[in-house]
């Protein structure tokens, strides 16, 4: 597709009803006869190949494949010609046996529960933690790509001095020389540059090394730093405090930029809150609203039932209008769209003065966040539905700024960076490379050898978190516990081992470290044992959240004045990325080729624009452009994103990562390079120009588009019932499933809820994880080949500027009648008598007719030997449950019947016992923080499935076909009327 | 002008083509026999192990267990090695000098494991639970043979698709008691005929075509 659409047709398209009532891509709406040949090539990759019948080329591949034919015949070579036993059988360990560890996964420094599964003494799978107080058995795609993390082959993997391998002991002997010098002068000129800190072990440590140096200056480094949100709560209260939320008795929620389901520290506990709370009040007749405004679409925006788009400047003077009306005044700066929003907003809380909910996310100002401080207040929502705590992350250190400025002045001598990466993180206007090439004595430690160790005298590789001992505070304050998987693969070190070697130049144990500072003043050493034993099985400390506190609002101060913006001038807003985040886990493919939840972009990220602005600017999906502001500039391709405010341009973190010979070069553009050093988040006045070059990102949006009505349902509150069941009333050949007992068939189902999922795409990844699915890059995720089993579509709905947005996750159908399974002349895809659609790998032969009858477009082929390849540390995540595929083969979900297998056979050793409902979780039911997902056996009456599908929310996808889809989903949830 | 061909020419010219045909129709036949072969299969074939363990000595004549060595071969999915430990609890007392034995001494010095050659070996797209086909009533014997009798261990059956589908299309014909599962010289009784079936009932084991299905051991 060229990306060129004429906006101005497109809207008028929708706007006369003729469109389509929910649409994917602007193509789509377009409907141009590129799109409909796109639609009916079906196979995208093979069109391609058949369009170009090149003889010489022909015959070459013709050749090499007759080759590699025989090669492939010859089964001599896999490895497996030795058996190797244990010397010593370790304890606990059953050779194939999974065990699980609780540990915590780390994001940003603050923790989430997770159940690490090993086999082998190797860590595989990640699954949530189902008992941890805060994330509650959710996870995110930064924590199931956490085991890909450990193997990565980019990781660094030893010691390094001025750029050449060395070795621990060369790097203990020259700081052994070293400290008495920092002790000399107390520790004058030593920076220590770190992440977030929640660990309590770490802070104790960070606070034994200010004992030993007491002159030395402590700062901290994010990509996406909490400094907005704390700064923001001591203007509104005198101190920082973390703000949780509680939707519970909650009746509506104003988010204000706000991040409450967007990837992020939070993410697994808010959503799964929110989600809970929604379904409830959904069930009691008043649903729980979210309005949000934001200037950028965001999944928090996406999933509000009234969003509106308002330029990031724009945000301060909304909350101004929100309070004063709050206050008895009234709302001054509001105009057209944004107006209906404000008064709409200002009722529902009006309506539920302390029980309403206003929230800011991580990019507000820290004057937007001391105004919803103050709106709370006002509304007598704090200490209700919104409470304080004490910051889970340590407070008391000095920001990066200070840091390099320090550095510029030359009063740093000695610079220690721990586990960050600031010659990338840091906002471009700081210098912060240039500043730090005064620094005498520069040490990095890091899981990457990555910028920072480029401009740095050592680095020294860091022990990742599947390797390590630690702990962590999740965001409502529980202490979580890191304990290893594996002994550490490239001879790493923990933060806390390293900072108890700067301090006491002794090489601790993180064990130990970690056991002294659990352990209490008077507990004796077997209670201390036992203690920690417990808390080292459930994976936290029970009853360590901080505990709410009262906060007295201090007085406000004057209103500043906005400078009117005229109608040229481009704001920036830098949003981290969805899937990289700041770009500390760009070498991982997993989280490349997620397709962003919004644009479905992969391998990079683009310049998001309003459909206005690419009109005015004639701009179209590709184009190049140039944003310039104070000197800075970057380069990249426009997307026109639907939801986005007139004249925002947004720029996403993360990308533009510099290092030689690492995954994550030379895609997308480095948005740091632009930011602000005062204000990170928003830049005013940039100017954008095209370039005059295009570029197509690569985008799965379009991917898996199927034709037929009613894709995606609404249920209003109080409307009648979306959900018909008449797609199993068609007549059908298939046999009922048989009633529940001891030895009955199972038939298993899906329900997927679709208010309940909010696009973060944590099931695909632990997809990935667990089926073994390739990673296949970007050029041939452009010729149609993404491999993913599991996709979610993101359809919008209504006006092109503010569109509704929603989310589906497409699964395999397990059509009961599969149309696939007539197509195959080899019988290799087939049911079972579980009603499970089965995929035989060794009879496929590759006809792809199956792919091409599937309605459902959730068939993915093998085009290329996509794992062959793979380096041989990145093959040890493989799960050994599940056969590599080879090239040639089609591949699609299988319900993961490896974990069906696994509960069947345990049944069938004992009698065949009916299988427990609930026993069977699929890799993307347990991964999924809302538990969107139910998964189960129809023939169970109590099953869980069975009641999601008698819900009259239960609809079939494409259920008119007669293909009695075993997976059905459950209608969105909107509220009753729509009025303004 | 002398005749160009001679009188039997055409008879050799027959017999040629003739040839020709057979030697066509033959290659199939040939290759079919080749690729079942015991050189192909290595069934029958004892390879050269680093110690020259007999399953006959310890298994047959000395009586030890098979669930002795091969610990979890009634719960998991694979029966396991046994760790050079397991040798050394008899040996460590008896044989101590000897020279066959040296190898196991070494691994267990220097804990470096013994490195065994595989006998049995699966296609990695077909998945095998020794702990289901045990409880189930299907002994090792089946599979493995006669282990008890071997001096040097090998591979009994060829394990392609052909023989698993045997008993999975009608596991009553092969299907034992309980107490016979860990005997090495088990025969199908005269009754079989009638026991199968019973066993069949008794120890729940599906019938139909359900233990057919493609991911009863594909996935």
């Amino acid at each position: 597709m060229t990306g060129h659409h004429d906006i101005g047709a497109i809207r008028a398209r929708l706007a006369s009803g003729d469109g389509p009532s929910f649409w994917r891509s602007l193509d789509a709406v377009a409907d141009t006869a590129e799109f409909r040949s796109y639609l009916e090539a079906e196979f995208p990759a093979a069109a391609r190949l058949a369009a170009a019948p090149e003889r010489r080329g022909f015959l070459k591949l013709m050749a090499a494949s007759f080759a590699l034919a025989g090669l492939s015949a010859c089964d001599s070579g896999d490895g497996r010609h030795n058996e190797l036993p244990y010397v010593n059988a370790p304890e606990r360990i059953v050779p194939g046996a999974p065990l699980s560890y609780a540990s915590s996964a780390l994001f940003d420094g603050f923790a989430n529960g997770i159940l690490v599964t090993t086999r082998n003494g190797r860590p595989l799978k990640i699954e949530g933690n189902p008992d941890h107080p805060w994330s509650r058995g959710g996870t995110d795609i930064l924590a199931q790509a956490s085991v890909l993390g450990l193997y990565d082959p980019f990781r660094s993997q030893a010691v390094q001095h001025i750029g050449r391998p060395s070795s621990w002991a060369a790097f203990q002997g020259a700081m052994l020389a070293q400290m008495p010098v920092w002790q000399a002068k107390g520790g004058e000129g030593l920076a220590l540059l770190t992440g977030p800190v929640t660990s309590p072990s770490l802070q104790a440590e960070i606070a034994r090394m200010r004992e030993t140096y007491p002159a030395m200056r402590w700062y901290v480094s994010a990509g996406v730093a909490r400094d907005s949100l704390y700064d923001g709560a001591k203007r509104a209260f005198g101190r920082p405090v973390e703000t949780l939320l509680d939707f519970t008795s909650a009746r509506t929620i104003v988010a204000l930029d706000g991040d409450i389901l967007d990837l992020g520290p939070g993410q697994v506990g808010l959503s799964r809150r929110w989600s809970e709370a929604r379904k409830a009040s959904y069930a009691a007749g008043h649903l729980l609203t979210l309005h949000a405004a934001a200037a950028t679409p965001t999944l928090t925006s996406a999933k509000a039932d009234y969003a509106v788009a308002v330029p990031g400047a724009r945000m301060e003077a909304l909350a101004r209008d929100l309070l004063s009306l709050a206050e008895g005044g009234s709302a001054s700066s509001a105009d057209g769209a944004s107006e209906a929003w404000l008064k709409r907003a200002f009722a529902a809380l009006n309506e539920a003065r302390g029980a309403g909910i206003v929230t800011a996310g991580l990019c507000g100002s820290p004057e937007l966040h001391a105004l919803v401080h103050r709106l709370n207040g006002a509304l007598g929502n704090a200490g209700t539905t919104v409470r304080h705590t004490a910051p889970a992350q340590a407070i008391g250190a000095g920001a990066l700024r200070d840091l390099s400025t320090a550095m510029a002045e030359g009063s740093v001598e000695t610079l220690i960076v721990l586990g960050v990466n600031p010659v990338y993180e840091a906002p471009g206007a700081l210098g912060f490379a240039q500043a730090m090439e005064r620094v005498p004595l520069k040490i990095h430690t890091g899981l990457y050898y990555d910028e920072t160790a480029a401009h740095s005298d050592w680095h020294l590789p860091l022990a990742h978190p599947l390797e390590s001992w630690g702990d962590a505070r999740s965001l409502d304050g529980t202490v979580s516990l890191v304990q290893p998987t594996v002994a550490p693969l490239y001879n790493g070190r923990s933060a806390n081992e390293m900072l108890a070697f700067l301090d006491r130049g002794t090489i601790a144990n993180g064990l130990d470290l970690l056991k002294r500072q659990m352990r209490g003043g008077s507990e004796d050493d077997t209670a201390f044992q036992a203690r920690f034993e417990d808390a080292l099985r459930s994976g936290f400390l029970p009853d360590s959240a901080a505990k709410p506190e009262t906060m007295a609002l201090t007085a406000s101060g004057p209103a500043p004045t906005v400078a009117p913006s005229s109608d040229d001038a481009i704001e920036v807003v830098f949003r981290p990325d969805p899937t990289v985040w700041d770009g500390t886990l760009a070498d991982l493919g997993w989280l490349q080729e997620l397709p962003k939840p919004l644009t479905k972009i992969v391998w990079e990220n683009v310049v998001g624009i309003s459909p206005k602005l690419a009109e005015r600017r004639s701009l179209a999906n590709g184009d190049i452009v140039r944003i310039a502001a104070d000197g800075h500039a970057i380069e990249g391709p426009a997307w026109i994103t639907p939801g986005q405010a007139e004249n925002t341009v947004s720029l996403s973190l993360g990308y533009g990562r510099d290092v030689p010979d690492h995954l994550s070069r030379g895609l997308g553009y480095d948005a740091n390079a632009l930011r602000p050093a005062m204000d990170p988040w928003l830049l005013a006045g940039a100017t954008l120009e095209k370039t005059g070059r295009r570029r197509l990102p690569a985008t799965t949006q379009d991917l898996g588009t199927m034709e037929g009505m009613d894709l995606v349902r609404v249920q209003r509150q109080g409307a009648e019932p979306v959900g018909d069941t008449k797609a199993y009333e068609l007549a059908s050949f298939y046999p009922k499933p048989a009633a529940a007992g001891r030895g009955a068939t199972a038939a298993w189902a899906m329900a997927i809820d679709l208010d309940a999922c909010i696009g973060c795409n944590a099931c695909i990844t632990a997809c990935q994880s667990e089926n073994n699915i390739p990673v296949v890059g970007r050029e041939e995720v452009e010729r149609g080949r993404w491999m993913g089993w599991l996709r979610v579509d993101r359809y919008y709905a209504g006006d092109l500027d503010a569109p509704d947005t929603h989310f589906q996750p497409v699964p395999c159908m397990h059509c009961e009648n599969a149309p696939c399974e007539v197509g195959c002349p080899v019988e290799a895809t087939l049911h079972d008598s579980e009603g499970l659609n089965l995929q035989v790998y060794n009879r496929c032969v590759g006809t792809r007719t199956c792919q091409s009858y599937c309605p459902y477009k959730v068939r993915r082929f093998n085009y290329l030997d996509y794992t062959g390849d793979m380096p041989a540390v990145a093959q040890q995540q493989r799960n050994p449950d599940v056969t590599v595929r080879a090239r040639g083969v089609m591949e699609k979900c299988t319900y993961c019947v490896q974990r069906i297998a696994a509960a069947r056979i345990d049944s069938a050793k004992d009698a065949h016992a009916p299988i427990p409902d609930g026993t069977v979780e699929t890799a993307c039911q347990g991964a999924c923080p809302t538990r969107a997902i139910t998964f189960g056996n129809l023939s169970d009456p109590e099953s869980q499935v069975n009641k999601a599908r008698g819900d009259g929310r239960n609809y079939a996808l494409l259920g008119d076909l007669n293909t009695r889809p075993r997976t059905t989903y459950l209608a969105s949830l909107a509220p009753a009327a729509r009025e303004g | 002008m002398a005749q160009l061909f001679s009188p039997g020419a055409d008879a050799i010219y027959r017999l040629a083509l003739l040839t020709g045909v057979a030697c066509l129709a033959g290659i199939p036949i040939v290759a079919a026999g080749i690729v079942r072969s015991d050189y192909v299969t290595g069934v029958g074939i004892a390879p050269a192990q680093p110690v020259p363990f007999s399953h006959k000595h310890h298994s047959g004549e000395l009586g030890v267990d098979c669930r002795y060595c091969h610990t979890t071969v009634e719960t998991q999915a694979t029966a396991g090695i046994p760790p050079t430990h397991t040798c050394m609890t008899c040996h460590s007392q008896i044989w101590t000098g000897s020279d066959m034995l040296k190898p196991v001494r070494d691994s267990f010095a220097r804990d470096e494991p013994l490195q065994w050659v595989r006998l049995n070996k699966l296609p990695s797209y077909v998945y095998y639970n020794h702990s289901v086909h045990v409880t189930k009533g299907i002994g090792c014997s089946t599979c493995h043979g006669d282990v008890t009798s071997m001096q040097m261990t090998y591979r009994a059956n060829a394990f392609e698709m052909q023989f698993c589908l045997d008993c999975h299309r009608d596991p009553a014909k092969y299907v034992r008691p309980q107490d016979q599962v860990w005997n090495m010289t088990w025969k199908p009784p005269a009754n079989q005929a009638t026991l199968g079936p019973e066993l069949v009932a008794k120890n729940h084991i599906q019938g139909g075509e359900r233990l057919t299905e493609c991911a009863i051991c594909h996935r």
